[in-house]
């Protein structure tokens, strides 16, 4: 029994005492792919950037890998959407991850949401009223307005891990901004067919989106955020977008095709697939492409939008 | 009366007859005073853009109102220095404006430092062939989680049942040790195996499978100490070492209470890894191994009937597979898991006064397949068979078809079927378990 503990104490010594290369540039995890994509605009060669979600998931049910857990081992600074919107992996993959430098309130944790003016802030808490957000609607990153605030927040969070580039990251992010300014005028200018169109979309992660451009999210298919429809809510949201004549029904690629295509067909509405974060699509690979895709994806729903 | 309109009418005239004066020499000319309108014009204009800017700095900056993106970036950096001298002043006056409803809303209260809670109601209905049919309020669990201090945090598991309140896990975890390591110490689930160390309401089914039971003792509850390391591989691989008074929550052959020998102690070692196949496709895989030097037994009068108390060796091995396609994670999935377990110990199979020692091992496992086929429904089936860990009496085998169905993530109903072959019982059972979560709610990583 002695032997097997000291045996066991010498072989954990010997790899806890091996030295760990030195990083040249700052560890950078993103939690979905569009903060991952400013934080590389921003950060540039100063930052390596890795995102866990790849665009694809439901940001409230990305799987929970343990390889991801060895990722944040690794971070020096993790970027997270914020408004809670990452509840269902972020907080047990920290625990998980055993570095202390980017748990909550760490040097390292980089809440993008700080600066962000949220939507949908409840006025009751209560699970009779669905997955609720306490602090808003965390699905700003389809706003590219919002999304200026959020890259605010970075270029902060990277100096602050990094000070002696912080003039670096100020620079870098005055020129994102710049180029996300001139698309957004050109965005705004091209979604003219959109204004006063009504949405329905599977989930209320369309609401940031819609508000930019002029539209008005009117509904969801599900009941309430995160519980699946029952029929009768099917019935009655049928027979509201038949009143109010809403134009699109959006299914978010993450969710089932089936009921909205049905929900579509009954209400005479276009069925548009959207991705809700960028590299949901192979061409939606950056930020800018994204929202790019989702805004031309629906003026080719509307007539004379093209 | 008289006299006061008379006064009045004077009044009046008076008032006429000064403003029909000529204009005095020192007044300003016509041209003057045109001259001086334009240049209150200019000014007031000037005012009106500065007003005009200050406004949407502060909309900017005060975040009431959305700013409207700039036409080009050009115009964006076009600040002029006066604009870019007036923003430190005008976010301290806005800073100043808010700052009665800032503190207002940041007030603080005594019970903010309060645990995150949650409470878990776990209730069974079932009939069972020869055991009848039965309602069983099966845990009412409160759970509390708060971190102690920057070096710790705490949680505590506290389990209301049908007869008894008992702390079912209360425990410290370090959060900031060096070297990727996790102390944790107090009651808790010993990392031994997987689904030992889930709670019975997380369970994928109704019952614990029979082999964690009768090997480990129902969950794997530990009072004792627990050092767990991620290895600094690129591969997640966790190594966790422990020492415990025994393990097993049900494991009443061993006494928890009173002082023992290091020898009488369990200790644990549990290496565990993840193998990613693809995007989709996994493997969990571990192995556990549970040693007592010297299990020294007390049977229900607490006399010890196992004087000089033998080896007892306990293993487990699990793998889990999983196919959780990242785009329809929500509503697509597929669980296989397996534990097999296997117990090598030393029993007195004679009697009290005569006792005869002999070495018995014993294997047991479970194996069940669960796929996710909407975002609610969860069919599984679980099979299930173990031999009696003393090897005194025939093997088990069970099998059990079950559907989950889910209202939403806090709310859960499931009807499971399961015929069981047991030594002197073989009969059909029926379980209709509904399991409910108020307050705090967190997705643990142990859980997955």
């Amino acid at each position: 029994m002695k032997r097997l503990i000291v045996s066991f104490i010498v072989a954990a010594s010997a790899v806890l005492c091996a030295p760990r290369p030195a990083a040249a540039v700052l560890n950078v995890v993103a939690s979905i792919p569009d903060l991952a994509d400013v934080a590389r605009h921003i950060g540039g060669d100063l930052v390596e950037v890795k995102s866990l979600a790849t665009g694809v998931e439901d940001i409230h049910a990305v799987p929970m890998k343990p390889l991801y857990a060895v990722t944040l081992n690794r971070a020096d600074v993790l970027l997270v959407l914020g408004l809670e919107a990452e509840h269902a992996f972020i907080p047990a993959l920290l625990e998980a991850s055993r570095n202390p430098k980017i748990y909550r309130d760490g040097p390292g944790y980089v809440d993008c949401s700080v600066y962000v003016l949220p939507l949908e802030i409840p006025t009751r808490l209560d699970r009779s009223l669905g997955d609720q957000h306490p602090m808003g609607n965390p699905h700003y990153n389809l706003d590219p307005v919002r999304m200026k605030d959020a890259a605010r927040a970075i270029a902060e969070g990277l100096a602050r891990n990094d000070p002696d580039n912080e003039a670096t990251y100020q620079r870098n992010l005055k020129q994102y901004v710049a180029t996300l300014d001139a698309a957004i005028a050109r965005w705004q200018q091209e979604a003219a067919p959109l204004k006063g169109k009504k949405l329905v979309s599977y989930h209320p992660d369309l609401i940031y989106f819609a508000e930019r451009f002029g539209m008005e999210s009117v509904g969801t298919i599900e009941l309430r955020a995160g519980v699946d429809p029952t029929p009768s809510h099917v019935e009655s949201l049928e027979k509201m977008m038949r009143e109010q004549k809403v134009h699109f029904v959006i299914r978010e690629l993450q969710y089932p095709a089936g009921l909205a295509e049905t929900i579509a067909q009954n209400t005479g509405a276009t069925l548009v697939q959207l991705p809700v974060m960028g590299g949901g699509l192979p061409q939606t690979q950056d930020y800018i492409a994204f929202i790019d895709y989702n805004l031309r994806t629906m003026l080719n729903a509307v007539p004379g939008g093209t | 009366m008289r006299i006061i309109r008379g006064a009045c009418w004077l009044f009046g005239v008076g008032l006429v007859a000064l403003a029909l004066q000529p204009a005095r020499a020192d007044d300003p000319s016509p041209a003057q005073l045109q001259q001086e309108l334009k240049a209150m014009r200019a000014q007031l204009q000037q005012l009106q853009k500065q007003m005009e800017k200050q406004q949407e700095l502060i909309d900017k900056l005060s975040k009431q109102k959305e700013v409207v993106p700039a036409a080009t970036p050009a115009a964006a950096a076009a600040a002029t220095p006066a604009e870019e001298k007036l923003k430190p002043e005008v976010v301290e006056q806005v800073e100043r404006d808010i700052q009665p409803a800032l503190t207002a809303a940041n007030k603080t209260f005594p019970s903010q430092f309060n645990p995150a809670i949650g409470l878990i109601i776990d209730t069974v209905g079932s009939y069972q062939e020869h055991g009848g049919a039965n309602f069983e309020f099966r845990t009412a669990e409160l759970g509390l989680s708060a971190s102690i201090d920057p070096f710790a945090r705490g949680y505590a598991i506290l389990n209301f049942g049908p007869d008894e309140v008992e702390a079912e896990e209360a425990a410290i975890v370090t959060t900031s040790l060096p070297y990727n390591l996790t102390l944790k110490g107090g009651r808790f689930f010993a990392d031994f195996g997987r689904l030992s160390k889930f709670h019975d309401h997380d369970l994928p089914f109704v019952n614990r499978p029979i082999v964690l039971d009768e090997y480990v003792g129902g969950e794997s509850q530990a009072d004792g100490l627990e050092l767990s390391y991620l290895t600094p591989l690129s591969q997640y691989v966790t190594l966790t070492a422990g020492a415990y008074n025994k393990i097993g929550g049900e494991n009443t052959r061993v006494d928890n209470l009173d002082p023992r020998p290091f020898s009488e102690f369990t200790y644990l070692v549990h290496p565990a890894t993840f193998i990613p196949i693809s995007d989709a496709h996994s493997i969990d895989l571990g192995v556990t191994y549970a040693y007592t030097p010297k299990v020294v037994s007390f049977d229900f009068d607490d006399t010890e009937f196992l004087r000089n108390g033998k080896v007892r060796n306990l293993g487990d091995f699990e793998l889990t597979y999983r196919w959780i396609p990242p785009s329809q994670a929500s509503y697509r999935s597929l669980v296989w898991g397996t534990e097999v377990l296997l117990n090598h110990e030393t029993w007195n199979v004679g009697s009290d006064e005569a006792t005869d020692f002999k070495p018995e091992t014993a294997v047991g496992l479970y194996s069940y397949i669960e796929p996710r086929i909407t975002r609610r429904l969860y069919p599984g089936f679980l099979f299930q068979w173990v031999q009696s860990i003393d090897r005194q009496s025939g093997d088990t085998l069970a099998y059990a078809p079950y559907l989950t169905v889910w209202a939403s993530e806090f709310q859960r109903i499931r009807m499971q079927y399961q015929y069981l072959d047991a030594p002197g019982d073989h009969e059909s059972q029926f379980f209709l378990q509904w399991t409910a979560i108020i307050g705090s709610h967190v997705h643990g990583f142990r859980d997955r």
